[in-house]
């Protein structure tokens, strides 16, 4: 080392000086005296630097994609398929929902007439002629079903029992042509016979005395009357009231209470004994 | 024509099971499309006469089970339309597509006529109520007839493939 050369003395001064600095500056800012002077110039380097940093992010995603974009997918479909279990899991939570509805309804209606055994059994089929109106049940004569017994869901009656198998039966529904329900009204108490095969599902209710002030929204249930149907069942409502003074008897239309169209379940009503009218056609003497 | 029933049998139960058990679980205004009558009358107008009546006879037959109607009626019903509707093709011309469709909307009518008739003969009330009711299902069959005849065409050659001579 040769300090009486001029330059090379300037230069290890230069490196003295700036070491010093260096010091001098680590010393300062060791014990927070320069905070304030670097701040001004960290901050537009702290902003160039979330800048960058976001480009690179985004190049560095951009070319670690196929491999993110894969992981996405298995994510995706996942998901999908935890959705798709919690769309069915839900739609089997709503049928149990609803079947224990019915249910309900049916027990509810069980336990307001106790005093009649029932067989509760499911609508399987529904008659195939378009203009005769029957159900198809999943219970026969070998769970204890016989012919003529009423039939009842849980918001009214539904019709009786026509023909049997061992482990079906046909019920004539009410709504029928040929099917015909003594009732009574609920408020004015005026009986009269109710038939089927009005448009629409109606029933008529024919043969009411002109004595009745018939009211529409009444309730019509069976009578009992001709010993075919127990007392008592709710067959539906008055929708209109025909009454015209020329006649000797008055009509009502009557909207059933049950929905045919949508019928699940169903009772039989096993333990009522239909009256045996033809000791009046046929008197024992004969 | 043997041939023809034996594929009838299984065919015309099993349109009766879903006419009884499915159909109607998808009604239009409270009606289903007669199956079971639109393929016999198919059948007819693709076979003829006699093999039309046997499927149309099958087809009543094994409705009638599932119905609290007396039985035969709608086979009844049904082989009076096959024969109308066949005699009335001798004097229409052949090769059109609306003519299945125009002659179940007929066929249907018939068979709807002559079935409320033998099921009030046979002590089954039937109203004029009930026939009013029953129009909407012929343009119900009409409507559904041009695919019901289009299966039974595909299935026609599948039974009697047409021979060609080259």
């Amino acid at each position: 080392m040769n300090l009486n050369d001029a330059p090379q003395r300037i230069r290890w001064i230069t490196v003295a000086i700036l070491i010093g600095i260096a010091v001098l500056i680590s010393i300062l800012d060791a014990t927070g005296n320069l905070d304030a002077a670097f701040g001004i110039l960290r901050d537009p380097l702290t902003a160039v630097l979330h800048v960058t940093s976001s480009g690179a992010d985004t190049v560095a995603g951009a070319l670690a994609g196929p491999r993110d974009l894969e992981t996405a997918r298995t994510e995706i479909a996942q998901l999908q398929a935890q959705v798709d279990d919690l769309e069915r899991e839900n739609e089997e939570l709503r049928e149990i929902q609803g079947e224990y509805q019915l249910l309900l309804d049916l027990f509810n209606r069980a336990r307001q007439t106790p005093e009649y055994t029932r067989q509760t059994a499911s609508v399987i089929g529904r008659d195939t002629s378009p203009a005769i109106r029957s159900i198809i049940i999943d219970k026969g004569s070998e769970d204890g079903v016989r012919v003529g017994m009423p039939v009842e869901s849980a918001r009214g009656l539904v019709g009786r029992v026509f023909r049997t198998t061992g482990h079906s039966a046909q019920v004539a529904l009410i709504t029928d042509n040929a099917s015909a329900v003594p009732a009574r009204l609920g408020n004015s108490r005026a009986t009269g016979l109710l038939r089927g095969g009005e448009l629409g599902g109606a029933l008529l209710m024919d043969w009411i005395d002109l004595k009745y002030q018939v009211e529409v929204g009444e309730v019509a249930l069976t009578s009992g009357l001709g010993g075919e149907f127990p007392q008592g069942i709710v067959i539906g409502r008055v929708t209109e009231v025909n009454r015209s003074e020329v006649e000797l008897s008055q009509r009502a239309l009557v909207q059933p209470a049950t929905d045919f169209d949508s019928l699940e379940i169903v009772f039989v009503i096993t333990d009522f004994q239909p009256l045996d009218v033809d000791i009046f056609t046929n008197p024992p003497g004969n | 024509m043997r041939t023809g029933i034996y594929v009838a049998v299984p065919v015309m139960l099993l349109l009766a099971v879903l006419q009884t058990a499915v159909l109607p679980r998808f009604s239009i205004l409270g009606l289903v499309p007669q199956l079971s009558f639109l393929v016999a009358l198919s059948w007819a107008l693709l076979r003829g006469l006699e093999e039309g009546l046997a499927w149309a006879f099958i087809a009543g037959f094994s409705l009638d089970l599932f119905s609290i109607g007396p039985l035969g009626t709608t086979a009844i019903a049904y082989m009076t339309a096959v024969f109308v509707v066949m005699m009335l093709m001798r004097v229409l011309p052949e090769n059109r597509f609306f003519i299945p469709v125009v002659m179940t909307a007929l066929g249907s009518a018939v068979a709807l006529f002559v079935y409320l008739l033998f099921v009030r003969l046979l002590g089954f009330a039937s109203s004029l109520e009930t026939a009013v009711s029953l129009a909407p299902l012929i343009i119900l069959n009409a409507g559904f007839m041009l695919p019901v005849y289009w299966l039974i065409y595909s299935l026609d050659r599948l039974i009697h493939p047409r021979r060609v001579e080259l």
